[in-house]
């Protein structure tokens, strides 16, 4: 019940094109019963991994181990993988029940023991009176839930979901994410989640595995990522708000790191006060606080305010911070102490 | 997942919901209705009508009601020939389709060879039914044919592919089948509507490739097919006529005397148009019978 990935390499290559480099040198190990996000801007190569963990990708270089078990060059259907694609990949032409005993019913089971595994499946995902229907008739949630139960039943020993929540609603997409993680818990097979979704990722992960252009930029709790980014970049790709990004030497510190401070940590004061004077551009109201966009000699900063203490939209405001909320980052974005 | 696979008749939806141009579809169906009204419905209301008459092509015709579909039911030749060409059908059909199916299974991937492959499935189709005609006479001959000497060279014997009743009806049947490049291609972009991402599923879940064909490529597959079944159909009922014409000329003993060959000695041999049109006008039935049957099969079985 659980996953090492060493140094997996993979470029794409196609006739009359640069090749792109998909996945460099990429490490992931995932524990017995942990659930871990794969969370990266679109082409940072999450799915590309997700794939070749699954066996659908090969890799140029690099292996993957699922129980310790050397599976690099073995066919998906011989590592004992579930997969959630992200378009679900029901057969249109079959019913729920059949969809969720396809796989089963492929490698031999009996019938009969099939339906009651398809039973139970559909009970405990709460589609138990769907068995019957088929996918074209069913709404977004209740065939990610098909797919879900289809995944069980494949009695895995991991759990593969690429952004399989891209397609339904904000509401729904929360509700199926708690569900996913109950799921996972209640059976504690391992499970590895492709999003692009910061706050998925947040809400799901034991640990969260930052991508960028093919290669790993943290792997980490939530909690490390999102209070000790590794980089600039994935301190502005798990923020929703723009960070306040400020070279040293504007605020008088020696040397040539930038501070970056995201808008929760900064503090609006009068004009004249705090360390940096902004005019305040625009108020806008964001999930019960105010986002105020202001411009500075240092270009744009964004504050989070309670929303009644926002300020007015044209007045000087000065800002501030406390020095423990200063994220400092190296020239080369890399993280400082 | 059905509306990705069903994506033709959404776009043509999307052309003619999109009226740009001022170009209404009525409009742009007018040279297709001009060819349907003068080269095939006019003909077909001229042949009902000379259906009811005695006519040689000299003299005028002359009215005789119900006499020739009379004469049709009793004609023991013709009902021969609906019997050769039931028989014909019934192992051309499925085999051509079968031959379609499984080449396009085969050749649809992207492995070495498989474009190649694909060229030469469709290859027999670009030959001229005469060409195509004259080279069968050549493979069946019982004296010098490959075909027969194969036969015999692997211990089978081989039939008198062109003097045995039965064994000719098999080779015109041969002949028919082996033309399957519209077939293949047609089963071609049924495969590949077909998306990658469901053999992956399939592949994730370890389903063996041979439940994977029975379970999720032919039944997705399935409506073409049917399809394609019953086009076969039609060009048999109505087209076989080169083939028969040039190998056999219906013979042996009419073995292989189908029901257009048999239409054409009626009207040109023996210059009995108005008997001629009463013939065309049962096979013209006969066929959309056997469409309709086959529709309502469809819409009970696949399209549930």
């Amino acid at each position: 019940m659980s996953l090492t990935v060493d140094g997996a390499t993979r470029t794409f290559t196609r006739r009359g094109r640069p090749p792109v480099p998909a996945l460099r040198q990429v490490d992931l190990s995932v524990g017995v019963g942990e659930l871990v996000v794969l969370v990266g801007p679109s082409g940072s190569g999450k799915s590309t991994l997700l794939r070749a963990v699954a066996g659908l990708e090969s890799l140029d270089a690099g292996r993957v181990l699922v129980d310790g078990t050397d599976v690099t060059t073995a066919g998906p259907g011989e590592r004992a993988v579930a997969l959630v694609f992200q378009d679900l990949a029901l057969f249109p032409h079959l019913t729920v029940g059949e969809n969720i005993g396809f796989g089963a019913r492929g490698r031999g089971a009996r019938a009969a023991e099939v339906r009651t595994a398809v039973a139970e499946a559909a009970e405990l995902l709460g589609i138990a009176d769907l068995v019957d229907r088929r996918p074209g008739e069913l709404s977004g949630g209740e065939r990610q839930r098909v797919a879900l139960a289809r995944a069980l039943l494949r009695d895995p020993r991991l759990f593969l979901l690429d952004e399989p929540f891209s397609s339904v609603d904000a509401e729904l997409r929360v509700r199926l994410r708690e569900e996913v993680k109950d799921l996972q818990r209640r059976t504690g097979v391992a499970m590895v989640h492709v999003t692009h979704d910061r706050t998925e990722a947040m809400a799901l992960a034991d640990r969260v595995v930052v991508l960028r252009g093919g290669a790993v930029e943290q792997v980490g709790t939530p909690d490390d990522v999102w209070h000790r980014p590794s980089t600039l970049s994935v301190a502005r790709l798990m923020d929703d708000v723009p960070l306040a990004v400020i070279t040293a030497a504007s605020v008088g510190q020696p040397g040539d790191h930038v501070l970056a401070v995201r808008a929760g940590d900064l503090r609006l004061r009068p004009a004249g006060s705090g360390r940096l004077d902004v005019r305040v551009d625009d108020v806008v109201l964001d999930g019960g606080t105010a986002v105020v966009r202001c411009s500075s000699p240092v270009g744009p900063v964004h504050v989070r305010a309670l929303w009644e203490d926002r300020p007015r939209a044209g007045r000087a405001y000065g800002v501030d911070w406390e020095a423990r909320h200063e994220h400092r980052f190296a020239a080369d974005g890399t993280r400082m102490s | 997942m059905s509306d990705q696979i069903g994506t033709g008749r959404s776009h043509l939806g999307g052309a003619t919901s999109h009226r740009s141009g001022g170009m209404r579809p009525g409009g742009l169906a007018t040279p297709y209705v001009l060819g349907l009204v003068v080269l095939v419905a006019l003909p077909v209301l001229g042949a009902a009508a000379l259906a009811f008459t005695e006519y040689y092509g000299f003299a005028a015709p002359r009215f005789v009601g119900w006499d020739n579909y009379r004469r049709a039911l009793d004609d023991e030749l013709f009902r021969t020939s609906l019997r050769n060409v039931a028989l014909i059908a019934l192992v051309a059909v499925p085999l051509r389709l079968l031959l379609a199916t499984a080449a396009a299974l085969l050749l649809q991937g992207r492995s070495r060879g498989a474009g190649t492959g694909r060229a030469a499935a469709y290859l027999p189709s670009v030959v001229p039914d005469a060409a195509w005609a004259l080279l069968w006479l050549w493979l069946l001959n019982p004296l010098y044919g490959p075909l027969p000497a194969a036969l015999r060279a692997v211990g089978l014997g081989s039939p008198d592919f062109l003097t045995d009743p039965a064994a000719a009806r098999l080779g015109v049947a041969l002949m028919v089948a082996l033309q399957v490049g519209e077939a293949f291609i047609v089963a071609l972009a049924a495969r590949r509507a077909i998306p990658d991402q469901l053999y992956e599923a399939a592949a994730v879940e370890a389903a063996p490739p041979g439940f994977v064909v029975r379970r999720l490529t032919l039944p997705l597959m399935a409506p073409l097919l049917v399809l394609l079944a019953a086009r076969d159909l039609v060009l048999l009922l109505q087209v076989t006529f080169v083939p028969v014409l040039l190998v056999t000329e219906g013979g042996p003993r009419d073995a292989t005397l189908t029901p257009p060959l048999y239409l054409y000695q009626r009207a040109f041999g023996y210059g009995e148009l108005g008997y001629a049109s009463a013939l065309s006008m049962v096979l013209l039935v006969l066929t959309a019978a056997v469409l309709a049957v086959q529709a309502l099969l469809v819409r009970r079985w696949l399209l549930r």
